[in-house]
C-alpha cells in the first residue's frame, strides 16, 4: 500500500473545553479526531489520570487530529492557542506522520 | 456557664460521627503521602448514589407533604444565595491582594451548595432521629442557581467597567440549564421525580438506602484527600482566601439559622429543616459549581476559588458547621 505524508496536531488541554475544541477542529474541515485522558506535569502543576478529579471537567485530555492539509493543521493549532490558552491550561504541537488511506484524512469542504 | 459546657459536650459527640472521621482520615492519608487513590469512576458513582437516594426519599415523602409550607424556606434560600455572593463581593473581593474577579468567583462558590455536605448533615440527623420536612433537600437548587447567576453577573459588570466596553449579556438561561444538567443536580431531580411519580420503594429499601452510609464514607475520604492535595495551590494566592474560607461558611450558616428560626416561628418550619437550611447556606459548591464559573468567568484564577472552597470551606462547613448547627438547634429548640 502507498504511504502518504500528513500532519498531526496534538492538543493537550482541560477536558472542560473539549466540546469547543472539537467544534473548532470540525470547522477547520478535519474528518475526525481522537481523545484520550491525559496526565502529567506542566506550568500549572501536576494533573493525574488515576486519582478522582473531584471537580467536573478539571482533568486533562489529549486530542489528536490528523489532516492531509498542512494549512488546516496550522489553522487548528493557531486558533486553539489564540482562543483558549490565555485562560485555560494547554499546549499544542504538530507532527509529521505517514498515513495509509489518504481519503480518510482529506479535508471536508464546508458548504 | 452550664449551658455553654453542655453545648460543647454536645459539639464533641458530633465530632465522632463516621462521616467526619472519614473526611479527616482522608486528609491524614494525603498529608502522609499515602499511595491510596479512589478511582474517578467510583467517586462519580458515589456522588450519583447519594443524590439519587436523597432524591428518591424526598420524592416518595413529598407525595403526602404539604408543599405550601415550602414557599417561605424557598424564598429564604433564593435570598441567601444572592446575599452571600453580594456580601462576598463587598468584602473579600475588595481586600488587598485579592483579584476582584477571583474574589467574586469565590463568593459565588460559597453561595452555591455542596451536595456532599448536605448528605453528611442528613445522615447525622437520621442517626439522631431528628425530623425534617421531606422537601428540604429540594431547596438545594433554589440557593445554588441564583448564587452562580449573581456571581457571573457581578463579574461581567466588573470586567466591562475595567475595559470600558459595554458589558456582555449574561446568558441566564444557559447558566440555569448548565446547572440543572450537572451530575449532582440531575441525579437529585431525577430521584425526586421517580420518587414522586413511580413506586421505587423496593429498590430504595434494598439498594439505595442500605448503601448510603458506605458510599458517603468513601466520598468523604476522597474529599478529604482532595482538600489536602489542593492546599498546596493555596500557597500561590493571597492569605485572605484562607481567612474567608474559614469564617464565611459559619457566618452564612448562622445567618441561615436565624432566618430559618423566623420561618419556624411564622410557619412551623421544623428544627431539622432549620439545621439543613443552615448547612445548605454554609456549604460551598465543590462538584458542579466550579466548571460553571470557569466557563462563565474564564479570567478568574481557579486555584483561588477552588482552593478556598475545597481545601478550606468544605472541611470547615462539614467538621465545624454541621455539628455546630445541630448543637445550636438542640440548645434553641431542645431536640
Amino acid at each position: 500500500m502507498d504511504h502518504f505524508k500528513a500532519t498531526k496536531v496534538v492538543i493537550i488541554t482541560e477536558q472542560m473545553i473539549l466540546d469547543q475544541v472539537a467544534h473548532l477542529i470540525e470547522n477547520a474541515g478535519a474528518r475526525g479526531y481522537t481523545v484520550t485522558p491525559a496526565g502529567g506535569k506542566g506550568s500549572r502543576g501536576v494533573r493525574s489520570t488515576g486519582r478522582a478529579a473531584v471537580i467536573d471537567g478539571f482533568s486533562n485530555v489529549k486530542i489528536e487530529v490528523i489532516t492531509g492539509s498542512k494549512e488546516a493543521a496550522n489553522r487548528i493549532a493557531d486558533e486553539v492557542t489564540e482562543r483558549f490558552f490565555d485562560h485555560y491550561s494547554g499546549i499544542t504541537y504538530l507532527e509529521e506522520v505517514e498515513i495509509l488511506r489518504q481519503d480518510k484524512f482529506a479535508l471536508l469542504i464546508q458548504s | 456557664m452550664e449551658l455553654a459546657l453542655e453545648f460543647f459536650s454536645r459539639l464533641l459527640t458530633q465530632f465522632q460521627s463516621p462521616a467526619l472521621a472519614f473526611l479527616m482520615g482522608g486528609m491524614l492519608l494525603a498529608a502522609c503521602g499515602s499511595k491510596l487513590t479512589i478511582p474517578d469512576s467510583i467517586y462519580r458513582f458515589c456522588v450519583f448514589m447519594l443524590l439519587m437516594r436523597i432524591g428518591l426519599e424526598g420524592g416518595m415523602a413529598i407525595r403526602e407533604a404539604d408543599l405550601s409550607a415550602m414557599i417561605l424556606p424557598a424564598v429564604i434560600s433564593i435570598f441567601l444565595g444572592c446575599a452571600i455572593v453580594i456580601v462576598g463581593r463587598l468584602t473579600l473581593a475588595r481586600l488587598p491582594g485579592v483579584n476582584t474577579e477571583d474574589g467574586i468567583a469565590t463568593a459565588g462558590l460559597f453561595g452555591a451548595v455542596s451536595a456532599s455536605t448536605l448528605a453528611v448533615a442528613m445522615a447525622l440527623l437520621e442517626e439522631q432521629d431528628v425530623f425534617y420536612e421531606a422537601w428540604v433537600p429540594a431547596l438545594y437548587p433554589f440557593m445554588d442557581i441564583p448564587a452562580l447567576i449573581i456571581a457571573i453577573l457581578l463579574a461581567n459588570i466588573y470586567l466591562a467597567k475595567q475595559k470600558g466596553s459595554k458589558r456582555e449579556k449574561v446568558q441566564v438561561k444557559s447558566i440555569i440549564t448548565d446547572s440543572l444538567r450537572s451530575a449532582a443536580l440531575s441525579a437529585l431531580l431525577l430521584g425526586l421525580l421517580l420518587g414522586l411519580l413511580t413506586h421505587p420503594e423496593r429498590v430504595f429499601e434494598s439498594f439505595y438506602d442500605p448503601l448510603f452510609r458506605g458510599f458517603l464514607s468513601v466520598l468523604m475520604l476522597t474529599m478529604g484527600m482532595e482538600a489536602w492535595t489542593r492546599l498546596s495551590e493555596m500557597k500561590r494566592v493571597a492569605h485572605w482566601y484562607i481567612v474567608y474560607g474559614a469564617i464565611a461558611p459559619l457566618m452564612h450558616g448562622l445567618l441561615a439559622f436565624g432566618l430559618g428560626y423566623i420561618a419556624h416561628e411564622l410557619t412551623g418550619f421544623s428544627p431539622g429543616g432549620v439545621i439543613l437550611l443552615a448547612v445548605i447556606a454554609g456549604s460551598s459548591s465543590d462538584i458542579s459549581g466550579p466548571p460553571t464559573l470557569r466557563a462563565a468567568i474564564p479570567s478568574a484564577n481557579p486555584s483561588a476559588y477552588i482552593g478556598s472552597s475545597t481545601s478550606v470551606g468544605t472541611p470547615v462547613a462539614i467538621v465545624i458547621g454541621v455539628p455546630l448547627y445541630i448543637a445550636l438547634a438542640d440548645a434553641v429548640f431542645g431536640l
